[in-house]
């Protein structure tokens, strides 16, 4: 083989770890979250609408607005991605979010669909 | 390479290259459960050949016209995203490779990241942090392809520095 850049040195270990390092935290991002599943609804990069998603009684319909919209459906404990007008229908495809640390995404209309976990108690902590 | 304009050309010709490789990249049927951006990346081939063999500015319009021609087939937001990956992956590749001598497979795959790194920053300033969640995925992905570039480029590399000798 040429001479001038080797298949593999000892030192493309680095990346290979860094690249695990980084896979073994993000994957530790994924264990889900506890407490009750919040929806938050972005679009642009704002937050449109947060629902804590046990409270739906009834199925509701969210139509986002924009060069391409997106329909998303808030169903009791579950919220999902219906329609959209994106080529690629990522986030059609991504289904059902159920648990804090899911999220759905389409990219193109620049809507983002995620579940947080609300804190149980109002307060974080006191002192005194 | 002996005059300008035999460089240029070749710069066109690995651009040209590098746009038709990831046009038949998008005509491949999307695999069901792949996080949207998780690509094979097989014009990331031309990119390491041109920063390793050619030099950092030709490299670098290389990725430029491929953010280009992204920007003009698949709307902004694509574009953006091929260019920020392009520009960034291009110039870790060829600092691996061309100064600090990494290995092909290390430096592919480190170019593979620095793509995906750059296309998350992208869309999480488009979107929000919430895509964050498709990085392991992205990651494991990413090096995977870049092993697999990196070994196509260390068979391409030696006909290939052949031609370039003439």
């Amino acid at each position: 083989m040429n001479s001038r850049f080797p298949l593999f040195r000892k030192r493309d270990l680095l990346v290979f770890l860094l690249a695990a390092v980084l896979a073994g935290v993000g994957f530790w991002q994924w264990i889900p979250k506890s407490g009750a599943p919040v929806a938050v609804i972005e679009q642009d990069g704002q937050e449109v609408r947060r629902v804590e998603l046990d409270s739906i009684v009834q199925p509701e319909t969210l139509i986002l607005e924009g060069e391409i919209s997106v329909t998303v459906l808030l169903e009791p404990g579950q919220v999902s991605i219906i329609h959209s007008d994106c080529p690629d229908q990522i986030c059609v495809n991504t289904g059902t979010l159920t648990r804090p640390g899911q999220c759905a995404v389409c990219l193109p209309a620049r809507v983002a669909v995620r579940i947080v976990g609300k804190i149980e108690s109002g307060v974080d902590g006191m002192t005194g | 390479m002996k005059s300008s304009a035999k460089f240029v050309a070749f710069t066109g010709i690995l651009a040209a290259l590098a746009v038709v490789l990831s046009l038949l990249e998008n005509l491949l049927p999307p695999v069901p459960g792949m996080p949207p951006g998780a690509k094979l990346g097989l014009s990331n081939i031309v990119s390491m050949y041109a920063a390793g063999c050619v030099g950092f500015f030709p490299a670098m319009a290389v990725a430029l016209v491929k953010g280009l021609f992204a920007f003009l087939t698949r709307g902004i937001t694509a574009g953006l995203m091929s260019t920020a990956g392009g520009l960034f992956s291009t110039l870790i590749v060829w600092l691996l490779l061309k100064k600090l001598r990494f290995g092909l497979l290390g430096a592919s795959a480190a170019g593979a990241l620095a793509h995906n790194a750059a296309q998350l920053m992208i869309a999480c300033l488009l979107t929000s942090s919430a895509v964050l969640y498709y990085a392991p995925i992205l990651v494991l992905l990413g090096t995977a392809s870049g092993i697999l570039t990196g070994l196509v480029l260390g068979v391409l590399l030696p006909p290939l520095e052949k031609l370039q000798r003439r």
